[in-house]
């Protein structure tokens, strides 16, 4: 009966190490400026994301960035097509079912998956920001809002978004890709 | 000692749960599962991934039109056994006169592309003789064709279809349209280019297939060109009552924020056609919206149903009644339960859900069995076979659903049939630590029935046709000898 010990003891350190690596994988992005806040939004048909504010006087102006992933929710073959799919599926309506983009879209990267990213105006105060980025039939919706000059807040959501956790999270987000 | 008593535990403990994991794995040459239905006769259709099936009493035969999806990363197009050639899906025409031996008799390419980006999806049929202004000897077929518009086939030689036209080009996609045959009234699922969503309508007279005529496009406030802030969910397809009666039902979403629209025909036809917010609210009647997590892809009207509960009733003896199945799109449960509403819209103005049908997950442990579980689609033939008696639900590794709707207040279900799956099944995958980790499992995609009471499932993993038709119990609801 005591041989069974050492067997034991594996799967013990096994499940340990099992647990270690999801505890990293689901732990907050690191960063001076930005913190996790609780998701702001009312349950709608996707699960809930993940939401970080940064202040003023560390990013320039205050901002909230909103992620999560939307799977199987893009077209498996041309991705994040055009602006009216950016409009559609990045998740500003969240933040105000009234917005009003600012001009057309650009291409962007992120996490290593391409899309398009949009500026918008909400009330003539506010801006927001509205990303889509796709892998395969999966999409990464992130929507941000900010006081003040767009590029402000689009510079300041991409540069987080460039952060190794934040992408970390996003990739296992999208099914472990 | 201690450490045999180990290797044994961990190998049965093993060896139970690949047992219980493989338990419902299906596996070729495993029989079909079956209650109250019989495989009459079936056919591959080329190994193609198929979608809506219209069966047509042409003559003295019955012609079976199936679109069909585009097709996969290992076969983008499957060769033609009849050409010899590669041809990306299209549309498969097989002459099912007799069900237990149907003979496949030509295959229209469509659309280059795979999965939902190929293919031509959607088939519906029109007699000439029916149409106000069309060829007395014509069978026209219209279908969509991915981005590259609709078109319409003259078929009243099957074997051998005939271009007529083509409606529409450089759109965003096309997908589940309806057409009128008494009137040529066609309300096509498109996304116009200038639209902010995928899907809208575009409705055409189609009374004269061979002279299309624009009547105006329709969609939801917000999604038409200049709108800005939010986008309402896309189109999935309509169904009008003509113009006896006066209604179009739309249903919106595929799996999530899903609704029904409920919408006076005349005033849609004949309003104000500029799509201004306003225009687009004019001829809508009500708005049921579902729940978040279920979306509509099939809206089936069923007006004036006896509901035998209320006999006796003072009011309320007969209801307007519209059943609504939602799209399972995810792999392996991996999105909230999508299947089968009721709702009473009597009312018009207040419609009501009043009930639901799903598969019993336990039943097949089909979250396990690989590829998609939960509904998709419904028959939409109106014929009196079944028309307000019997529904039949294409539910994905389920098969095919036969439901007693006669009191819709209490569906019931009386009778199933999942094919076996075959060499030509195609695998469904989940992404698992990066890795795609597939299965193999019948994705029974769409069903429709035809006048004689048989049912055509089709399937969306390339399992082909397959024919039934309604055994004990079940024959007994709809009323067959």
């Amino acid at each position: 009966m005591m041989r069974a010990w050492p067997v034991i003891a594996t799967m013990l350190l096994a499940l340990g190490g099992l647990s270690a690596v999801a505890g990293y994988e689901m732990a907050p992005p690191r960063g001076a400026q930005w913190h996790e806040i609780a998701w702001p939004f009312p349950r709608d048909g996707w699960p809930a994301g993940r939401a970080f504010r940064c202040g003023a006087a560390e990013c320039g102006t205050d901002v909230e960035v909103y992620a999560r992933p939307k799977l199987g929710f893009c077209n498996c073959d041309s991705g994040v097509a055009d602006d009216d799919e950016v409009d559609r599926v990045a998740d500003v309506d969240m933040i105000s079912p009234r917005f009003v983009a600012l001009r057309a879209g650009e291409v962007v990267e992120v996490a290593d998956m391409h899309g398009r990213i949009r500026a918008y105006d909400l009330d003539g105060k506010r801006t927001a920001i509205g990303i889509a980025v796709s892998h395969r039939c999966d999409l990464m919706a992130v929507a941000a809002r900010g006081g003040g000059d767009a590029a402000r807040v689009q510079q300041a959501t991409l540069k987080f978004l460039e952060g190794r956790e934040i992408r970390t999270w996003m990739a296992a987000a999208m099914e472990g890709r | 000692m201690g450490g045999r008593v180990t290797a044994v535990c961990c190998t049965v403990v093993v060896v139970l749960l690949a047992h219980a994991a493989s338990a419902q794995q299906p596996k070729i040459g495993d029989p079909p599962e079956a209650s109250n239905m019989r495989l009459v006769g079936s056919n591959d259709l080329q190994a193609r991934s198929a979608y809506q099936p219209t069966i047509h009493h042409q003559g003295n035969r019955w012609i079976a039109y199936i679109g069909h999806h585009g097709g996969t990363d290992d076969i983008p197009d499957p060769v033609n056994p009849m050409t010899g050639k590669a041809e990306p899906n299209g549309t498969s025409i097989v002459d099912v006169t007799d069900p237990a031996h149907p003979r496949y008799l030509r295959h229209i390419p469509g659309q280059e592309g795979k999965y939902e980006s190929g293919g031509a999806q959607m088939v519906r049929i029109c007699d000439g003789k029916d149409l106000p202004k069309g060829d007395r000897n014509a069978v026209y077929m219209l279908r969509a064709v991915g981005t590259e518009g609709h078109e319409i086939w003259n078929v009243a030689d099957p074997a051998n279809p005939v271009l007529v036209t083509h409606i529409g080009e450089g759109l965003k996609d096309t997908h589940k349209s309806f057409w009128e045959c008494g009137t040529g009234i066609a309300y096509l699922v498109s996304g116009a280019p200038d639209w902010r969503t995928r899907r809208m309508t575009q409705i055409y007279d189609l009374s004269d297939p061979a002279h299309p005529v624009k009547i105006r496009d329709f969609g939801l406030p917000g999604q038409e060109p200049g709108a800005t802030g939010a986008v309402p969910t896309e189109l999935h397809g309509p169904i009008s009552t003509g113009p006896q009666g006066n209604r179009v039902y739309f249903g919106y979403g595929t799996d999530k924020g899903g609704f029904l629209q409920i919408v006076d025909r005349d005033k849609l036809l004949n309003g104000p056609r500029e799509p201004t917010p306003d225009n687009l609210k004019y001829p809508e009647i009500a708005r049921m919206p579902l729940s978040a997590l279920n979306g509509a892809h099939t809206v089936f009207p069923m007006p004036g149903m006896p509901i035998a509960e209320f006999a006796h009733d003072k009011d309320g003896k007969t209801r307007d009644i519209v059943m609504i199945v939602d799209e399972a799109i995810q792999n392996e449960c991996g999105e909230a339960r999508q299947m089968v509403w009721f709702a009473d819209v009597t009312t018009e103005a207040r419609p009501m859900l009043i009930s639901s049908y799903t598969v019993p997950e336990a039943s097949g442990r089909f979250c396990e069995r690989g590829g998609r579980f939960g509904s998709h689609s419904s028959n939409e033939s109106m014929a009196p076979v079944y028309y307000k008696k019997m529904a039949f639900i294409a539910f994905f590794n389920a098969g095919v659903r036969a439901l007693d709707i006669r009191d819709p207040y209490h569906p019931r279900e009386v009778g199933y049939f999942i094919p076996s799956i075959t060499a030509a099944t195609d695998k469904r995958c989940v992404t698992i630590d990066g890795r795609d980790r597939c299965k193999v499992a019948i994705q029974t995609n769409n069903v429709e029935t035809d006048d004689r009471g048989y049912i055509y499932a089709v399937d969306r993993a390339n399992t082909g046709l397959h024919i039934l038709e309604l055994t004990g119990a079940a024959r007994a609801v709809a009323g067959l000898p």
